[in-house]
């Protein structure tokens, strides 16, 4: 009788029990996404990166300036190989835009002044080409930097960050070819 | 008898424990939603795999109601990018015409100089407009798409 009792006992407190701690569990998450999930907003050319849905802007990058994305996402090592091919292309296309810009200026000036040199229409198609192929970096880039925060997010829902994510070592390339291929793309 | 029982209901709860937060992973994993550009193309991509859900045609933005209707305050603001992104594609596409009409009026000799400004004055308006609608659009959807992914594992 006693033996029923407690089995009794136990068998109610597990119903109490695990639908209570499932409920602290989900706002727990809930939090813990408010106060550290990162995503971009697009501001003419460049991107602000935000935490939480109006939270503070943790940096803006963009045309030769920027927030050290990979420091930003250093607690997730996918979320850091990317935010490394957001670097490398946004400085590539900044690069590019610029020179592009540059020449197509320079070819524009030089025919409204009547030159009638050859090089002008190589100089503007080729300004304009520049800028055209640039612009095409910048989407990479930024499509680079959404899948970098999306990462981290993610890695933000599993706990597996503890706030705030503080920069840690670099891996070698080795153990980072181990992680792209375990989340293969 | 009793050992038995109490040792069922811990195994019981440690792999409802389990089973709660794998679900949580894999739902994230499989279903949440970022924004990237392929060529020039908005696109709207879901989980690791990378599926395309929703792009951007000429002139016509993604249809994002209907992706993040599961979350209230995801639709709110996918409402403000579905309201301001056609609007602001036409105007900035309206005012880029302009300025070109406005070049080749430049270039007409007896043409009155009004209406070259007036060009100017008006592609420059439809541009700046335009180009704050599309601002405006665009963090509409940043933030409907972090507020989807927020509620997926509620």
């Amino acid at each position: 009788m006693k033996s029923r009792l407690i089995s009794a006992l136990i068998a109610g407190a597990l119903c109490v029990t695990i639908p209570a701690s499932k409920a602290a569990a989900q706002r727990s998450d809930s939090s813990r996404y408010d106060g550290q999930a990162l995503r971009y907003e697009s501001s003419w050319g460049s991107a602000r990166i935000i935490r939480g849905a109006d939270g503070p802007i943790v940096g803006t990058a963009g045309w030769f300036r920027g927030i050290d994305v990979e420091k930003v996402v250093a607690g997730s090592p996918a979320a850091r190989a990317e935010a490394r091919a957001y670097k490398s292309n946004s400085f590539r296309a900044s690069v590019v835009e610029t020179l592009g810009a540059t020449t197509t200026v320079v070819g524009v000036v030089l025919a409204a002044n009547g030159s009638n040199n050859a090089a002008t229409p190589i100089l503007i198609i080729g300004g304009v080409g520049a800028m055209v192929w640039g612009a095409q970096q910048f989407h990479t880039a930024f499509s680079a930097l959404s899948r970098s925060l999306w990462w981290y997010n993610r890695d933000v829902v599993r706990a597996s960050l503890s706030p705030p994510p503080a920069p840690v070592a670099v891996p070698t390339s080795q153990a980072e070819q181990g992680k792209r291929n375990e989340h293969p793309e | 008898m009793r050992r038995l029982f109490i040792a069922l209901c811990a195994t019981q709860l440690f792999l409802l424990g389990a089973t709660t937060m794998s679900a949580q992973d894999s739902s994230y994993d499989e279903n949440a939603l970022r924004v990237e550009s392929r060529l020039g193309d908005l696109q709207i991509v879901r989980g690791i795999s990378g599926t395309v859900v929703a792009r951007a045609g000429l002139f016509r933005g993604p249809r994002v109601t209907n992706l993040v209707s599961s979350s209230e305050p995801a639709l709110a603001e996918a409402k403000v990018f579905e309201r301001d992104y056609n609007p602001g594609q036409y105007m900035a596409a309206a005012g880029i015409a302009l300025l070109g009409a406005a070049i080749g009026a430049a270039r007409i000799p007896d043409l009155n100089n009004g209406i070259t400004s007036g060009l100017i004055g008006s592609s420059v308006l439809l541009i700046g407009v335009g180009g704050f609608k599309l601002e405006s659009a665009y963090r509409a959807l940043s933030k409907a798409i972090w507020w989807y992914n927020r509620d997926l594992k509620r």
